[in-house]
């Protein structure tokens, strides 16, 4: 077995990393994408408030995320108790609280993707689909939606990137469970917490390196062919 | 002109983010008695109380870094500036004394330690026996997870994997851990009633209102749980002399046993 040989608990980790994440930009998008089009579009009181809040998980530290999710989706959380209540659903000590955890974290960056394409938008396109006749949905699903295509790429790209490479937040309010919510980096803690540890540890940072720039490269390649595409160059 | 302005505007903030924390670290360093203390998390509270008394005595300013016992050891094998480790476990320390950061004549043991199960204050468990082949699920419930220290590399989880198995209980509960980075975020889970049982330290129980202790496991189902602590080599070690001695005193002592420690 060479030194870059995955281990079984490494593979898993990373297999629930990529499912954690996947479900995350899933769950997020539509979210994300309301939420841009309210910012970029919307004249109401409390926009700025809205703005500081959506941005809040970029600044904050992410334990403190971690511990208000704990607060208020914990089963004896606020929202938790509810959720478990009338749904049935469970989110604390399991892979769908990491991938709530995650969708948090990477929010922010994939509403400012999707509200930078929305900016960019030229209005004049919306305002002749109206006197045309269009209605405002269809306006947004046969106008708006296909010209900022690149931007929900780059956000949900960027959002997948953010939530494989999610921590602090994560281990806060899930715990470190294998299999459950015991994702690459989390995983890659415990490495370095026990002594001989390094080589393991060394080798998940380069397949997360690794991991991460190629999302990145893959973003940029596809919002760049999407991008050519609209202006008409094929 | 305006171009050169900011540039100028640029040098200040460079120079300040150069120097500044040089300049910070030069000032807070210059007393030869000031030491840093890198600790376990589980003696925060104990060692802050005894850290202020040691100033109010006027004997020197001791600088704490909390974390758990991995993190630190770690931390001080890179260089990090310590000059005084108090470790929860003995592997750790001699980890470090294998590094030649740590000379074996100058450590001591200092504290001792119990494994106890704890439940969230308004739990309805009054007690649990803990006995060869005790029932845990039955306090877990459907669904309900164990509370404790990472038993990867948490000392605290460790000394409690080490007692469940002694117990016999640990195919029980192996597969419903809440496995945590430390043994006070094991606290909170219980006290936050996510979790219906925990296993902390005597001593995180002590300290907290939320939990109520509901078994301790006897001191000979796991190995003693013993806290050294030791000068570090390349550190101040003439000023950490005194502060060990302190540390061994009276009055350090009560304020240990008051936290829930034996002393050793």
């Amino acid at each position: 077995m060479g030194v870059w040989h995955l281990t079984a608990v490494e593979l898993e980790a990373l297999k629930l990393s990529l499912w954690v994440s996947a479900w995350a930009v899933a769950v997020s998008l539509p979210a994300g994408v309301l939420t841009a089009w309210v910012l970029a579009r919307g004249r109401f009181a409390g926009k700025h408030f809205l703005d500081g809040l959506v941005h809040l998980p970029l600044v904050l530290p992410p334990v403190v995320i971690g511990y208000l999710l704990l607060v208020l989706m914990g089963r004896n959380g606020v929202i938790g108790a509810l959720l478990y209540e009338y749904l049935g659903i469970v989110v604390a000590f399991n892979w769908k609280g990491a991938a709530l955890a995650a969708a948090v974290m990477a929010f922010p960056l994939m509403v400012r993707a999707v509200r930078l394409a929305l900016e960019s938008v030229d209005q004049g396109l919306e305002a002749a689909a109206r006197t045309l006749g269009a209605g405002p949905w269809r306006v947004f699903f046969t106008i708006t939606l296909p010209l900022i295509v690149p931007g929900i790429i780059t956000g949900a790209i960027l959002a997948f990137a953010r939530s494989l490479g999610e921590f602090g937040a994560t281990i806060t309010f899930v715990s470190n469970i294998a299999g459950q919510t015991q994702t690459l980096p989390l995983a890659l803690y415990t490495l370095t917490q026990v002594p001989d540890g390094e080589a393991a540890a060394l080798r998940l940072c380069v397949l997360s390196v690794l991991i991460a720039m190629a999302a990145l490269i893959f973003s940029e390649q596809v919002s760049r062919r999407f991008t050519r595409r609209l202006r008409g160059e094929q | 002109m305006a171009f050169m302005k900011r540039i100028r505007h640029l040098w200040v903030l460079v120079l300040l983010f150069s120097f500044g924390p040089n300049l910070g670290t030069c000032v807070a360093a210059s007393a030869v008695n000031d030491l840093v203390v890198f600790a376990a998390a589980s003696t925060t509270n104990a060692l802050g109380e005894i850290g202020t008394l040691y100033e109010a005595r006027g004997m020197g300013h001791v600088t704490f870094s909390f974390a758990s016992s991995s993190t630190l050891a770690k931390q001080i094998e890179s260089g990090a500036p310590a000059d005084v480790f108090l470790s929860a476990d003995v592997p750790w320390m001699t980890y470090l004394e294998d590094k030649k950061k740590v000379a074996p004549e100058n450590r001591q043991e200092l504290l001792g330690n119990r494994i106890v199960l704890v439940v969230p204050a308004d739990s309805p468990v009054k007690a649990v026996e803990i006995e060869p082949g005790f029932s845990l699920s039955n306090v877990l419930g459907k669904e309900g997870r164990l509370s404790m220290g990472d038993p990867e590399h948490v000392p605290a989880g460790k000394y409690g994997r080490k007692a469940l198995e002694q117990m016999g209980v640990w195919d029980q509960v192996k597969d419903r851990l809440a496995p945590m980075k430390d043994v006070r975020a094991a606290l909170v889970m219980v006290e936050r009633g996510e979790a219906p049982l925990g296993l902390v330290y005597a001593t995180d129980a002590a300290i907290s209102q939320k939990v109520r202790v509901v078994g301790i496991f006897p001191s000979d189902s796991h190995s003693p749980i013993v806290y050294p602590v030791a000068a570090v080599s390349g550190g101040k070690m003439e000023a950490a002399k005194p502060f060990l001695t302190f540390l061994k005193g009276s009055e350090a002592r009560a304020i240990f046993l008051k936290y829930g420690f034996d002393v050793r």
